[in-house]
């Protein structure tokens, strides 16, 4: 029944004072949830980074590992390199000096180096010329020498040098170097 | 839901405002689930809302949020119509620019818009939730009376009379008066041929007090004499019929204790509220637009403290059962918002 002639003002338990608290708790929640959910992400997307971190940590721990094993290997290639390159120097020095052992007046057709031998053949215008002019220096670095002759059209001589070293005095060669 | 949760957690505050003559009564109930928790009723010397009645209802309004302002409406443009029919309205009264309520789809009662826009106006500052009617504080004060035979029921208020004659709970007739207003004052002479100067009018139209006083005195032996008329009327039979319409129940209720004794302006404005009611009674009697009854009982909510004289008046010079019962207006709108507001 109604007996006034007016409806009553609408009632709500959210007086001036009851919004300002609510709204400053709901402002407060809201700050601290956002703060909370920043924090989130910022902890999520710190994890991910380590993470990322880590893995490129293991990456590179085994690319360190690979690029040792390279250096290594390089190194290694490295010393053999050089190995080589004195070998060849040792080599060359030695046909230099075989060619500085041959005389003048006798002319070397080929050469065979061996590991622990020399085998020359050439032609010499006669024995005692390369008995005196190139045996005699061979004997002097390889114990073992055999030498044998024949003629050729001209006159001269075609000639077979076999030169051998002993396998330790060989050896003993090798360790000096 | 969760409103009815909040509800349930506080306190209602009802405030009740009562503009008096020259004053304003300021009743405050505070209402918990076990009933009347704190009431408090303060009469201010102003007629419009200022800062003190504006803390003192702000103090308890500040309580709670479920606080509702009660306004009775004092205005002079109101009434009641029998009807709760639109179209019968312009019948009884000027329907335009009124607000009207049915009451139990029976009757109306009504105000110009106006007053209630003043009245929003006026207390703006704490707002208002009700504006009642002294019609409809009346069919509640006597709630229990109206549903029952043909009486006239009377709101006495400082500076109006609302007056209604119901009979099985329907008006028949209604009227607002207002003692300051002059037209109703003018309404006791309905009788009269028009012509003949009023005795206690003044010639700006306000009343002589003096003349009141004087005229009482010549009329008191007279009056002496009309009651031994009355008594000699008591002793005829038809006399004795209408004493079996007297609500027996209601008398042994009524204590005259309560009446108070008459000083010269309460007998003053006494006389002046008879004198309306019996122009207002003679207009219920002549308006063909109403159904001419016999009123015999009269129940009166004094809620400004009448006087014996009143009483007396309406007994022996109108004939009728007067019961009077005090009413506390301010508790009664009271009453009015709590079932207003479903408590």
């Amino acid at each position: 029944m109604k007996y006034s002639y007016i409806k009553p003002r609408t009632k709500t338990p959210f007086t001036q004072e009851v919004q300002l608290a609510v709204a400053f708790f709901s402002i407060t929640i809201i700050m601290l949830v956002s703060t909370y959910l920043f924090l989130l992400y910022k902890d999520y997307n710190f994890q991910k980074e380590k993470n990322h971190i880590l893995a490129k940590q293991v990456e590179l721990k085994e690319e360190i590992v690979d690029m040792k094993q390279k250096i290594a290997f390089i190194q290694k290639q490295e010393a053999l390199g050089e190995k080589i390159y004195t070998q060849n120097n040792v080599l060359k020095d030695s046909i230099e000096n075989l060619f500085d052992l041959v005389p003048q007046r006798i002319t070397l057709s080929e050469a065979k180096l061996l590991k622990n031998g020399l085998i020359l053949y050439g032609i010499t215008p006669n024995k005692d010329v390369y008995n005196f002019m190139l045996q005699a220096p061979l004997r002097s670095i390889f114990q073992e020498t055999y030498s044998s002759f024949y003629p050729a059209k001209n006159g001269w001589l075609h000639f077979v040098s076999t030169n051998y070293m002993k396998d330790d005095f060989t050896e003993e060669v090798e360790n000096e170097d | 839901m969760l409103g009815k949760i909040f509800e349930s957690i506080y306190v209602k505050v009802f405030v009740n405002i009562v503009v008096k003559r020259f004053s304003t009564l300021v009743y405050i109930e505070t209402d918990g689930k076990k009933g009347v928790q704190r009431s408090a009723e303060e009469e201010f010397e102003t007629l419009e809302l200022d800062e003190k009645m504006h803390d003192f209802i702000t103090a308890f309004t500040k309580e709670s949020p479920y606080h509702y302002i009660s306004v009775l409406d004092m205005s002079y443009s109101q009434g009641a119509v029998p009807t709760c029919v639109k179209k019968r309205m312009p019948y009884y009264t000027d329907v335009e620019d009124a607000e009207f309520r049915c009451h139990n789809n029976e009757w109306a009662y009504y105000t110009a818009r106006e007053n209630l826009a003043t009245i929003k106006k006026n207390y703006a500052a704490i707002g208002v939730d009700y504006i009642f009617s002294p019609f409809s504080v009346l069919s509640y004060f006597f709630k229990d009376k109206i549903d029952g035979k043909l009486a006239m029921y009377i709101l006495v208020q400082e500076s109006f009379l609302s007056l209604a004659i119901f009979e099985n709970s329907q008006l028949l007739y209604a009227h607002h008066l207002d003692m300051m207003s002059k037209d109703d004052f003018d309404g006791i002479h309905l009788e009269d041929d028009g012509n003949e100067a009023d005795p206690l009018l003044a010639e700006d139209g306000a009343i002589d007090l003096d003349e009141i006083a004087i005229e009482d005195e010549e009329e008191a032996a007279g009056e002496l004499e009309d009651f031994a008329n009355i008594e000699d009327l008591d002793a005829i039979e038809e006399i004795d019929e209408f004493s079996e319409n007297k609500d027996i129940e209601e008398e042994l209720m009524e204590s005259t204790d309560t009446l108070e004794e008459a000083d010269d302006t309460q007998f003053n404005e006494d006389y002046q509220r008879f004198t309306l009611i019996q122009g207002s009674v003679g207009e219920f009697y002549k308006d063909p637009r109403y159904e001419s009854r016999f009123v015999e009982n009269v129940y009166v909510a004094d809620a400004v403290g009448v006087t014996k004289e009143f009483k007396k008046y309406l007994e022996e010079e109108m004939f009728f059962n007067v019961y009077v019962r005090r009413a506390d207006l301010a508790l009664e709108l009271c009453e009015l918002a709590k079932k207003e507001t479903g408590i």
